[in-house]
């Protein structure tokens, strides 16, 4: 009760020192809540962007795809490289690589393989949503105790049972996180590469009212993605402190 | 009557420096009901061989019989293995814990939790049921490792040094609660221990292997009936003798790690 007035006491008086210094300097430039609440009300309203709800169910439905893709290659190549020893260590350093490069670089020629539309977004989350979830997988299933494995073989447990009973439950909080984190970057890659270029999604309209100087919409936007963001996140860790609970 | 006959094995590791002779022309066999201990010093292949009569290891030469039949491979209904290490899945209840090799076998769910619940007594962890490994002591969790391999009611039950990680009182205590499980069930057992105490007085025979590469030395009986005066004049001739025998294998085996 005490931390949530002192959090609540700490938001005030930010919101409060906002409003001062952007009147204080340029009301325009730095956006105070007072011009920015109505802003974000104008929004929801759809008073502003009327189409709003096609472009965020554009972003929403990019980044689903892109993290479904992201899921499913990560989690393919993490088990091939983690389960077969020639294809790991073959494969494994290239992946290292790769990963070590700033993947912003590669989203220009992805936008010229893919185009300006959808494609190249999903492309670009998919990149980032993809090396997390593979290199989870890798680390988990360094961490299954070899032990376990030994047990179940002496059980008479085949290769396809000790995956689904010694190895999955064993790496799953490790396998949680980075399919959180998976989620995480998809988000961003697809909202990034709408900002770098596009003409439609919630990234498209940041950018359209930023070009605008409509710097009240502007922020207003930014806050409403935040919040579809946070959400994702908030089901993703509850998820993680479920599959932590299971594994310890 | 023969159950298991150990036919000159042998067993070769290639390590970084070199191939390493584990095993060599090891030969044994055990009778149905016998409790057999294998004694020998550290990295004499004791676990090795252990590994072979339960399939996980296969032999570079020779073969094992179980019931006239050699072994290709882990056979759960023949030969259920207790590792020193317990290897207890952490996600899993101890009831869960003792069902797993019932749920390989594909036993239906209720019946496979009777079957579990029923040992929680003879295993002393009555109240125990849905908790998890962590909130148990030692003992108790390799109680349920062996509980575990008791569950699949196989007529081999095969011990790694099963008590090697725990205190000497606690090993005691489980010793003498696994000779009455052993009693009681008449499995045979092989025990793999570098315990002169646990050997002496569990055991009806012992096999003291040799240091690398590890062969049977010599095979000591011990005619006594249960639960032994560890003081008793024979078990301390025995016990000399025991110690004569391992003595020399062991200073061998510490002056070549």
């Amino acid at each position: 009760m005490k931390t949530a007035l002192a959090r609540l006491g700490l938001l005030a008086a930010l919101v409060l020192a906002w409003e001062g210094a952007a009147r204080a300097g340029s009301p325009l430039l730095y956006v105070p809540p007072s011009s920015a609440l109505p802003a974000l009300r104008d929004l929801l309203l759809l008073r502003s962007y009327p189409d709003l709800p096609s472009h965020l169910l554009l972003t929403v439905r990019e980044i689903a795809i892109a993290y479904a893709l992201s899921v499913g290659a990560g989690l393919a190549v993490g088990f091939a490289l983690g389960l077969y020893r020639t294809v790991g260590r073959a494969y494994g350093p290239i992946l290292a690589a790769l990963y070590a490069v700033p993947s912003v670089v590669w989203y220009p020629s992805l936008m010229l393989f893919f185009g300006l539309d959808a494609a190249s977004k999903i492309a670009f989350g998919f990149l980032l949503g993809f090396f997390p979830i593979t290199l989870a997988v890798l680390a988990g299933i360094r961490q299954v105790n070899p032990q376990l494995v030994t047990v179940a073989r002496a059980f008479g447990a085949r290769p396809l049972t000790i995956f689904l009973k010694v190895l999955v439950p064993g790496m799953l909080f490790t396998l949680v996180g980075g399919l959180r984190t998976g989620l995480a970057l998809s988000v961003i890659g697809v909202i990034v590469g709408e900002v770098l270029g596009s003409k439609a999604g919630m990234g498209a309209l940041i950018n359209h009212a930023y070009g605008l100087l409509r710097t009240a919409d502007y922020v207003a936007l930014v806050v409403l993605t935040l919040a579809v963001i946070a959400a994702s996140d908030v089901a993703a860790s509850l998820l993680e402190r479920r599959a932590q609970r299971w594994t310890e | 009557m023969t159950l298991i006959a150990i036919e000159g094995v042998a067993r070769r590791y290639q390590t970084a420096s070199g191939a390493v002779d584990a095993l060599r022309d090891v030969s044994l066999s055990v009778d149905a009901g016998e409790f057999c201990t294998i004694i020998g010093p550290s990295g004499c292949g004791k676990s090795t061989l252990l590994g072979m009569l339960g399939g996980l290891v296969v032999p570079d030469a020779g073969r094992i019989l179980i019931a006239g039949r050699p072994v290709a491979g882990p056979d759960p209904r023949t030969v259920a293995t207790v590792f020193q290490d317990p290897g207890l899945f952490p996600w899993r209840t101890v009831v869960e814990n003792l069902e797993f090799g019932l749920e390989l076998q594909g036993v239906a769910r209720a019946e496979r939790r009777r079957a579990a619940t029923e040992l929680l007594g003879p295993l002393g962890l009555r109240g125990f049921a849905p908790k998890y490994p962590r909130e148990l002591s030692g003992g108790m969790r390799q109680r349920v490792a062996i509980g575990r391999a008791l569950a699949i009611d196989t007529p081999i039950v095969l011990m790694d040094e099963p008590f090697g990680a725990l205190d000497e009182q606690t090993r005691m205590l489980m010793g003498e609660w696994l000779l009455e499980i052993w009693r009681r069930t008449r499995k045979t057992v092989i025990f793999v221990t570098h315990s002169l105490h646990e050997a002496l007085a569990l055991s009806g025979r012992v096999a003291v292997m040799t240091a690398r590469p590890g062969r049977i030395k010599s095979v000591l009986e011990l005619p006594m009936p249960y639960p032994r005066a560890m003081e008793s004049p024979e078990i301390v001739a025995l016990r000399a003798k025991l110690w004569h025998e391992i003595r020399e294998e062991s200073a061998r085996a510490m002056a070549g790690s």
